[in-house]
């Protein structure tokens, strides 16, 4: 995905319905945005870099995976993500779908905090861990479709019990074999809140971050809270951000 | 520091009230009985050793080595010695209607009344925000809980509890949501028994079917009184369950 002007928002139309007058107000929305969209592109950028990577140390050893190998490869891109300095990542790991290690087993590489908390561990000693997360947004859709994905915001019932959004992606051994399991990203909404907010406030006194479904991530006007159903507030300006966000200038709560 | 008319603040108390050095411990083994109640670990599997168990759960060795000792104590593991030898779950150790018999005449009226006040409180908040969040996706999820009237009891426990988290989930406050787990987690293994009655079954049902519709139709305080029922219903049938022993 390209860098500041990605477009596979649902509601990706260029900036339009530009209220009459605009010109050094909407310039300065436009760089906000484009912060906005570096920081979340960013997130999405190191997640398929990192996906890429483990794909291939995967395939490198051809067929003898091991949950320590795993561990041994993922833990210190873990570390990095998470003890990054005003990095968003609260957590991150691996999952591994079914066959990588065994028939209807998983197995889950999974670390939160900045003292790398292990998550879920006691699922790996199941032998069928894999039902655990055959079911969740953030591990079927990428094994479905073969393409990232964002879940959320929700509470995160299996690390955090925080309100976060998880970007996940699919790892490949093969270019077009099985998905071989996901990596992915935890974000809390509070940590992207607080990243955002100044760029929301710089686009307008009701401008609001959504996910795909319209919901609300963070927003500048005060009635309106993370994870309230929004919409576009006519005439306002839709902005991409990332993949498939959207910032409406200014948005109503449902 | 401002003092209340009588003394000393109340909230200061719990300041100074002594730290449980078992806490962590215990954490560990409400984890596995959790595991075992979930499907996650099932009868007769062997249990990692004490070395790994702490690496795995991000505790010490002598943790998970307390924690081991408690769950053999408690009977969820037995150990075996030798060459196959290890930590292994116990046999008959889903929760029992026995056990739960047990813990029902233990607690008082006045403590499973107050605890019902307690859940009937956070999930009725949960509900009314839920009701102002719900999507389509949330509805449909929501509506998977919902047991077959001819579920087993102990199926029946765990869609009841996850049917309520999910009710969190839809509200999407963690802080909420965290307070729902450790109500449902000081109900324990009560709630087993209500659901081996048909009858509470059948109530059920229809309290889940109208609260899912009342989710789904954005109607918070509808949501709120389904809830409560819910609640309502089961303290009812414990209490009604716990006279018979006077």
């Amino acid at each position: 995905m390209s860098d500041t002007t990605s477009t596979a928002g649902p509601s990706a139309a260029s900036p339009s319905a530009a209220p009459a007058g605009a010109g050094p107000a909407q310039a300065s929305a436009e760089r906000a945005v484009a912060e906005l969209d570096s920081t979340i592109a960013g997130i999405e950028h190191r997640l398929a870099a990192w996906a890429a990577d483990a794909g291939a140390a995967l395939a490198a050893m051809s067929g003898k995976v091991t949950g320590t190998a795993v561990d041994k490869l993922i833990r210190p891109v873990v570390e990095d993500l998470v003890q990054l300095p005003d990095g968003y990542a609260a957590g991150a790991g691996f999952i591994a779908n079914a066959g990588l290690l065994g028939p209807e087993r998983s197995y889950i590489a999974w670390w939160q905090g900045p003292d790398l908390e292990p998550v879920d561990a006691l699922a790996n000693f199941s032998p069928n861990s894999i039902s655990r997360y055959v079911k969740a947004e953030w591990f079927r859709i990428p094994v479905e479709t073969g393409q990232a994905h964002v879940t959320g915001p929700y509470v995160d019932f299996l690390c955090s019990d925080e309100y976060v959004l998880t970007f996940t992606h699919p790892v490949f051994t093969h270019p077009d074999g099985p998905v071989a399991g996901i990596v992915g990203i935890d974000v809390t909404v509070q940590r992207l809140e607080r990243g955002a907010m100044p760029a929301l406030r710089r686009i307008g006194d009701r401008a609001t971050l959504v996910n795909a479904d319209g919901r609300a991530v963070a927003s500048a006007a005060s009635d309106i809270d993370a994870g309230d159903l929004t919409a576009p507030d006519e005439p306002c300006r839709h902005y991409p951000v990332g993949r498939t966000f959207t910032v409406w200038s200014d948005a109503t709560g449902l | 520091m401002l003092l209340s008319p009588k003394g000393a603040s109340r909230s200061l108390a719990a300041v100074f009230t002594p730290i449980k050095s078992r806490g962590l411990v215990d954490e560990v083994c409400a984890r596995i009985e959790q595991a075992v109640e979930t499907g996650l670990l099932t009868s007769g599997q062997r249990l990692p050793n004490e070395t790994e168990l702490a690496a795995a759960l991000g505790v010490s060795a002598v943790t998970a080595r307390e924690a081991l000792s408690q769950l053999r104590a408690s009977g969820i593991i037995r150990t075996a010695r030798g060459r196959s030898g290890g930590s292994f779950i116990a046999d008959n150790v889903l929760p029992s209607r026995e056990r739960a018999l047990a813990q029902l005449h233990e607690v008082s009226r006045l403590q499973i009344r107050d605890l019902a006040l307690h859940y009937q409180a956070i999930a009725a908040a949960c509900a009314g925000v839920a009701a102002r969040r719900s999507d389509a996706a949330d509805v449909a999820t929501l509506r998977s809980f919902i047991p077959a009237a001819d579920d087993d009891s102990l199926s029946w426990r765990l869609a009841l509890s996850e049917f309520l988290l999910e009710v969190a989930a839809i509200a999407r406050s963690a802080r909420l949501a965290r307070e729902l787990i450790r109500l449902q987690a000081d109900l324990g293994t009560l709630t087993l028994l209500p659901c081996a009655d048909s009858g509470y079954r059948g109530r059920t049902t229809l309290i889940l079917e109208d609260v899912a519709a009342a989710i789904e139709a954005h109607q918070p305080a509808a949501a709120e009184t389904g809830v409560k029922a819910l609640i309502a219903a089961t303290t009812d049938w414990l209490l009604t369950e716990q006279a018979k022993r006077y």
